[in-house]
């Protein structure tokens, strides 16, 4: 019993010493949840985290007075935020370490001379072209076009035009301009797409709708609206797509997103010049792939994309209103992390709205705790964002080195996998590859290095398998000449 | 004439689609321990289908291995067809006992279960671009299988043409039912286990409370 005992005290202590440190270290990142990432199945797993909440910027931290349910974010070519402050209705532009606030929009000068304010504006954007501010003035029912000392240039309001229907209100959320200076606006209550507007103010027409999602009861009533007569036609709930929530330029392509609990096609789209949306073959679920069932709410917290952002390097930002998490995807669409929760400490948010990257960090306004949260990408996040850049310019055997890396840090990490198995392939190790390409799910890159590998072993081992096979084919031959002779010889017999 | 060992039987009434099992049971042949060997060779066959396939054409989910499905899609739905095939052609003039039954749709079940163990061994050599060599192989086994199924029903209750494909029709409805009730079974007896053990966990409680 005695040495029993003492067998435990070394364990006992070990686990103590263990115990403490894991506490440490568990104090010492803030994170207010778990980070995980999807595994070759789908499935939700635990991760390393990408990104980690640095700090959260209040009006106070800026040096004004506190930010009143902001809305939007938006950082211009000369690295100056511009926050769009909706309760406060003003514009608030601060320098790109928000530490001041470098200048408050709160009135413009118009042409005539006159001074206008704003109500509630929701949306803002800088134009790197002409250096000029886009402002959403939601509830004046315009956008405003203004330098950035304040003077109005130009002021859009409801177009009278026969596209639009006269009924309808005119509520610009959010806005943005393309190189050539055209203006996208997306409104309130419109489903048909972001409203656009020429340079010169002149309405030209919708751009980028949703499409309906083929559901069975949609397939159903079209179905029956065949049979039915013009008035009940008219009475019955029409199917629409939900009208996009928010976009980004980046370059020649618009991306938009949707906030639809229960919409799933069409939630981010990509969308050229003819407003063709390039993701539309893409098997990608954005978002949570399968919604997590929230007991204490009685809610599925289906994914609600409210903002979109393009970073420099083109990786594709998505914030999750329902979870408060960011969902990063590279170019082609393939989740890299997923950062942020619903909670109370930094990193976690009450009501996320807008979304906004500089560099390699990530700022978040949450509407209700009236705050900018910064995120820092990890070390861990810079490896990835390294590999992932390398390996989508085709530089799959410079990006190999990362991603071990990688793989060092996460083993179940399913973009390396993926990473490695093509650069192994490309260098022509096909066990290799094959052994990633199992590991990954990458069905197509295991059948090349599988083809690879069959071509090598029958280049190695021909001359055994040709002798093989002519030595089985005279034995065979031999057999069966044996077995007739012996049944012939039978027969003879009897 | 025709004085074969079972095995070759096995043999003949597989290349003979037309005529292999009306000779058989002619001469009252067939073996019930082949029949369940092909059986189990047929529980086995989907496992490997499943599981042992080459990665260049899918990959299964390798985190759990549940051997449930794989009995129902072979052992069970085979027995269910025996009993409802019984059961039908009983009713229907039918000159098959349950024995003669199992034993030739067994026979009938070879080339759909060398068809899974051939694809299986073939997913190992061949890459996507060859895949319609699996294909084939595929086809000709399933179908084979059907012809000899057919044809194995056909004689073993001496029915005309028109009256197999009936008694198959027939067949398939019975064992939908039969699969229903057994459904319907298994949800009652677990109510009942939960409902028995629930109140022995009750009984426990109060006793050591």
């Amino acid at each position: 019993m005695k040495s029993k005992l003492k067998r435990y005290i070394p364990a006992v202590t070990a686990f103590a010493v263990l115990a403490s440190f894991g506490i440490s270290v568990t104090a010492s990142a803030a994170a207010p949840s778990d980070s995980y990432n999807y595994d070759r199945w789908g499935d939700a797993i635990p991760s390393q985290a990408g990104y980690t909440a640095e700090r959260a910027v209040t009006g106070y931290d800026l040096g004004i007075d506190a930010f009143n349910s902001p809305s939007d974010i938006f950082c211009s070519h000369d690295r100056l935020f511009y926050i769009a402050d909706t309760g406060n209705n003003r514009i608030v532009a601060a320098d790109e370490s928000l530490e001041n606030a470098v200048k408050i929009y709160d009135s413009f000068t118009m042409p005539d001379g006159s001074k206008t304010s704003l109500n509630k504006p929701s949306g803002v954007f800088v134009s790197p072209e002409n250096k000029n501010m886009y402002i959403a003035d939601t509830e004046n029912s315009r956008v405003l076009i203004a330098d950035t000392d304040g003077n109005v240039l130009m002021e859009i309001t409801k177009p009278d035009s026969d596209i639009f229907d006269s009924r309808k209100t005119f509520l610009p959320q959010k806005v943005t301009a393309d190189k050539a200076g055209n203006i996208y606006i997306v409104l309130g209550n419109i489903t048909t797409g972001a409203a656009m507007f020429s340079p010169e103010g002149s309405f030209i027409g919708f751009y980028g709708a949703n499409r309906v999602e083929p559901t069975a009861k949609i397939i159903r009533n079209y179905f029956r609206n065949l049979f039915m007569s013009e008035e009940k036609r008219a009475r019955r709930t029409r199917s629409v797509p939900t009208g996009i929530t928010n976009f980004d330029i980046d370059g020649d392509f618009i991306f938009t997103c949707t906030a639809s609990s229960s919409q799933t096609t069409d939630t981010v789209k990509k969308l050229n010049a003819a407003g063709n949306n390039i993701f539309a073959n893409y098997e990608v679920t954005f978002g949570d792939y399968t919604p997590m069932y929230d007991t204490s709410r009685n809610k599925v917290m289906a994914p609600s994309i409210v903002d979109i952002d393009i970073a420099e390097d083109g990786n594709i930002n998505c914030l999750d209103r329902t979870t408060g998490r960011i969902f990063q995807y590279d170019e082609d669409c393939n989740l890299l992390f997923i950062t942020g929760a619903i909670a109370h400490q930094t990193g976690g948010f009450d009501q996320a709205a807008a979304l906004e990257s500089l560099d390699e960090d990530l700022y978040v306004v949450d509407s209700v705790k009236n705050t900018v949260t910064v995120f820092t990408e990890t070390d861990f996040g810079k490896t990835v964002h390294k590999a992932a850049a390398l390996y989508n310019e085709g530089r799959y055997e410079e990006a190999l080195g990362p991603w071990y890396e990688v793989l060092k840090s996460d083993g179940n990490y399913h973009r390396a996998h993926i990473g490695i198995a093509s650069a192994l392939l490309r260098q022509g190790d096909y066990k290799g590859a094959m052994k990633y390409a199992k590991l990954a799910d990458a069905g197509k890159i295991y059948n090349k290095a599988f083809e690879g590998r069959r071509r090598e072993f029958l280049k190695a081992n021909f001359g055994y398998i040709l002798a093989g096979t002519a030595a089985f084919a005279v034995i065979a031959a031999a057999a069966a000449r044996l077995i007739r002779r012996r049944k012939k010889e039978k027969e003879a017999e009897s | 004439m025709m004085d074969l060992t079972e095995t070759q039987w096995v043999r003949y009434a597989v290349t003979h689609p037309v005529e292999g099992f009306d000779d058989m049971r002619w001469k009252k042949s067939g073996s019930l321990k082949i029949a369940f060997l092909i059986v189990g060779l047929l529980f086995f066959g989907e496992i490997a289908d499943d599981r042992l396939f080459g990665a260049q054409f899918f990959i299964s989910y390798e985190r759990i291995f549940n051997v449930v499905p794989y009995i129902v899609q072979s052992i069970i739905l085979f027995a269910v067809w025996v009993v409802g095939n019984w059961a039908v052609c009983t009713l229907l003039d039918g000159e098959g006992t349950m024995k003669n039954i199992c034993i030739y749709s067994a026979y009938a079940l070879i080339p759909y279960v060398a068809q899974l163990y051939i694809n299986v061994i073939l997913s190992h050599v061949l890459i996507r671009d060859e895949s319609v060599f699996l294909d084939i192989i595929r086809i000709i086994g399933i179908g084979w299988t059907a012809v000899l199924l057919f044809s194995a029903i056909k004689s073993v209750h001496q029915y005309s043409f028109l009256k197999t494909a009936a008694a198959v029709l027939l067949t398939i409805a019975a064992m939908l039912i039969m699969l229903f009730l057994l459904v319907l079974m298994l949800a009652l007896l677990q109510q009942i286990w939960i409902f028995i053990s629930t109140v022995v966990t009750e009984i426990i409680y109060r006793i050591k409370v």
